[in-house]
């Protein structure tokens, strides 16, 4: 018998899990929207504080601390990276002289506070996935593509069960690891990734081939009930629209974010400060009163 | 068994006309020349060795192959008249069910009530005709109390018989079957050939069925199709297929078939029932046993390799948590070779997996003081890098190397190895380091390693573990496959529920039961009697006593 993966969905009464697939999608999307596109790292961090609150609201606790240290070590990755691959920036902190390869190297403050933001945004996206994955149920996704994605068994499968298969593939994967004798080469995170995607991509290659035999292919089916309403849809269609239209607002309007090359410019505005507090606030739209996340453990 | 004749009526349900396949970028073809047909209610076992075209046979015959796998097709195939050409998967579904070797990637859904809808609502039926379709179907398959059930929390057992019970809601005409019974337990192995004969026999369902252990399936099948190079060696019934493998090197034929061969009698069996019938007319007394099996003393053992005491392990597999072992005690000396049986859901895995440290234990203890190397189920997982010499460098890496027998250049991409070498080059992986020069550590342990292995395969591995356990390791294998436990193993350690319920020598425990007997066992059912040899020598013993009387 296995043991869970963080990020497998669990059917729970919680109000993420009984929302419509529509206004749940249009919730997590404002988040995932405001992580890719927002270069405010204030911004950034409230969103990403406010989707590990919406998920501690409807208890996918183990999914949002997964997603933070598999969202950390990227961001890390990401700051070390570009420290080193860019030179670009007024302040250096370091010279490391030439290198073969990589030409000249200077780590500046501006190239790892650039790699920050691409972490800090990493970070917050893999937390709306793992909400996502851990809240939204995958047959649903499957049923709604079914009408929108009729030829691509494969792309039905990469958008509802891949985070699934990789998080299964990561746990034996990561069991393997372990088991390797200390004699053997030691498997890096970065090979590790590397084969876990590649894995999954297979795994969801098969899953795809499964769905074609099932007959996804064939026409949309005119029998299916409507779905039953959820009394979570109108919250989370009405919090769905403020934080979209935040979100697709700040960047219309041109809100400025950080500006790192050549050098700093960051001044944070009220207008920068009520869109974080937006975000970071609508998590509390998944929790229900007298249901917190110690009501239920994930 | 049918009448074949009857069977045999009408048009075909699967019709394989002059099929050549090659898959995109493979030098060598899969199918050459394949032609045959399937009626309407016919039972048909395809056997074969590993790679002999099988797989590649099962997904033309449901339209995967060329559509979802590209490459070359030549030749005709069609399924209740639909030409795969022209015809996909996807518009094949309602006409040809396909069960995979491996049901955790033939299972899509979260729960098993919505895997059983998903097939009926891409076809577009209404939901009441849909209600009652899951009804029917969950009520055959006796999985009705599965239907609320999340996925993730069902055994290999339950996940294959869902995978069936998704491929026949839609209630093909054809149901087409991978290995089905790889990853199940005999009971559970057993239990799925008898459902596909009561629904062949009372739905009139058309099964091809692909497997290895042709042991479990041959008194099933009316007609056995055997695949050699990727063309048919053999297409008839099940007793002339037993006298057509009964050759020198022939690796297909069954223990009984082969016991029955070796000791001169005549016809062959088909099946355990088969066999005792013809020694009743032999006037050869055999089975069902009365006496119990009476296991020998107990050795001493220290558990150098293996010390579990009072061992209790608890996962949480989405629905609460759940006790997998209860209160365990075993001990394993180095240089035994010991087999680990049970039930799928025994906790066979867990108990290698908690020696290994990967699971913490919430009561007693486990030790594995000389070191352990876990080789757990799928071995590509071990397989990260590009070549050999990057996964295994170095004095440890060739030591590991020698020791699993694996003599291949540095520069060999893993990938390009056979599933036997790569097998070899994961247990490498777990050994190396582990060893002090050539001395390996008391404990290596596999965990369900003959999935999907022919019988040659198998006599590798079990010679491996046998030159491994002679240098010293006690070697622990979790494994099903109660005929392969009877080459390899010196003793049996069988688990229900968490707990041990026997512990003996393989001799006794494997001649003492229904299930957990080799088909030696179960057809001569005599007190530790069971491997073909074995048998032979008793059965000859017999037929001198009888002809001397």
């Amino acid at each position: 018998m296995k043991s869970l993966s963080p990020l497998s969905y669990v059917p729970r009464r919680a109000s993420l899990q009984s929302a419509g697939l529509g206004p749940a999608a249009l919730y997590l999307g404002a988040y995932l929207v405001i992580c890719f596109l927002s270069s405010d790292p204030i911004v950034l961090a409230a969103a990403t504080f406010g989707a590990a609150l919406a998920g501690y609201g409807c208890h996918a606790q183990r999914a949002v601390r997964f997603s933070l240290r598999l969202g950390a070590f990227l961001a890390v990755s990401m700051i070390v990276i570009n420290g080193l691959v860019t030179s670009r920036g007024e302040t250096v902190l370091l010279r490391l002289g030439q290198w073969p390869v990589l030409g000249r190297i200077d780590v500046t403050a501006e190239s790892l506070a650039a790699g920050a933001l691409i972490g800090l945004r990493a970070m917050g996206t893999m937390v709306v996935i793992g909400v996502w994955s851990a809240c939204i149920d995958p047959d649903r996704v499957l049923r709604a593509m079914h009408h929108t994605a009729r030829r691509s068994a494969l792309t039905a499968t990469l958008i509802s069960r891949l985070v699934p298969l990789a998080a299964g593939d990561q746990a034996r994967l990561g069991d393997a690891a372990g088991l390797r004798g200390p004699g053997a080469t030691p498997v890096g995170r970065i090979a590790l990734a590397h084969r876990l995607l590649a894995g999954s991509l297979d795994r969801a290659v098969d899953v795809a081939a499964t769905l074609e035999l099932r007959g996804y292919a064939q026409a949309a089916s005119t029998g299916a009930a409507r779905p039953v309403p959820s009394r979570f849809d109108l919250r989370f269609w009405g919090a769905g629209v403020i934080l979209m239209a935040a979100a697709v607002g700040s960047i219309v309007f041109g809100l400025p974010g950080l500006t790192t090359y050549p050098g700093f410019e960051y001044a944070p505005g009220p207008a920068t400060l009520g869109l974080a507090g937006l975000f970071a606030l609508g998590g509390l739209v998944t929790w229900q009163r007298g249901r917190g996340p110690h009501a239920r453990r994930n | 068994m049918h009448d074949a004749t009857e069977r045999r009526a009408g048009d075909p349900t699967l019709s394989v006309e002059a099929l050549s396949y090659r898959y995109a970028g493979a030098v060598a073809g899969s199918l050459e020349g394949v032609s045959f047909d399937i009626r309407q209610g016919e039972f048909v076992v395809l056997a074969g060795a590993s790679g002999s075209g099988k797989t590649s046979l099962l997904r033309a015959a449901c339209g995967l192959v060329p559509h979802f796998h590209g490459g070359a097709l030549s030749g005709r195939v069609s399924v209740a008249g639909r030409d795969t050409k022209d015809f996909g998967p996807g518009e094949l579904a309602d006409v040809v069910g396909f069960v995979a070797q491996d049901p955790e990637t033939q299972i899509i859904s979260t729960t098993v009530s919505a895997e059983l809808d998903l097939p009926l609502r891409f076809r577009g039926d209404e939901p009441a005709s849909r209600a009652r379709a899951i009804e029917e179907v969950a009520l055959a398959l006796n999985i009705a109390h599965l239907l609320p059930r999340t996925v993730s929390t069902l055994s290999g057992g339950e996940m294959q018989r869902v995978a069936l019970a998704v491929a026949l809601v839609t209630r093909p005409p054809l149901i087409l079957l991978d290995e089905p019974t790889s990853q199940l337990d005999p009971v559970a192995g057993d239990e799925l050939i008898w459902l596909l004969r009561r629904l062949n026999e009372e739905w009139g369902v058309a099964v091809l069925l692909a497997e290895h252990r042709l042991e479990r399936c041959l008194a099933a099948a009316d007609r056995v199709i055997a695949m050699s190079s990727g063309r048919i060696a053999f297409d008839g019934p099940p007793r002339a297929f037993l006298e057509h493998t009964i050759e020198p090197g022939a690796k297909l034929g069954t223990p009984a078939a082969l016991m029955f061969s070796l000791a001169g009698v005549d016809p062959l069996p088909v099946g355990v029932r088969d066999a005792r019938a013809t020694l009743r007319v032999r006037g050869i007394k055999a089975g069902p046993g009365t006496a119990p099996v009476k296991a020998g003393p107990r050795p001493k053992r220290n558990g150098r390799a293996l010390r579990a005491s009072g061992l209790w392990l608890e996962l949480d597999p989405g629905e609460g948590p759940v006790d997998i072992l209860r209160g365990l005690d075993l001990k394993i000396d180095p240089g035994e070779r010991v087999a680990l049986m049970g039930r799928n859901g025994a906790g066979k895995s867990s108990l290698l997996r908690t020696a290994a440290g990967l699971l913490e234990p919430a009561a007693g203890q486990i030790e594995t003081r000389g070191g352990i190397a876990l080789l757990t189920q799928n071995p590509g997982d071990f397989l990260v890098r590009e070549s050999i010499g990057e996964e295994l460098s170095g004095k440890s890496g060739r030591a590991a190397l020698e020791a699993v027998g694996l003599d291949l250049p540095d520069d060999s991409d893993p990938r390009d190895l056979s599933g036997g070498e790569r097998q070899r080059l994961a247990l490498a992986i777990t050994l190396a380091g582990r060893m002090e020069g050539s001395e390996l550590p008391d404990l290596i342990a596999l965990d369900e390693p003959t999935r999907g292995m022919d019988r040659r395969l198998k006599e590798g591995l079990s010679e491996l573990s046998r030159t491994l356990s002679e240098r010293g390791a006690a070697v622990v294998i979790a494994t099903h496959d109660v005929e392969f436990v009877a080459t390899f193993a010196d003793r049996v350690v069988l688990l229900g529920d968490g707990e041990l319920i026997a512990d003996a020598d393989a001799a006794t425990v494997l001649s003492g039961g229904w299930y957990f007997a080799t088909e030696v066992s179960r057809v001569l059912d005599r007190p530790g009697v069971i491997t073909v040899e074995q048998g032979a020598d008793w059965l000859l013993g017999e037929i001198a006593q009888g002809s001397g009387e």
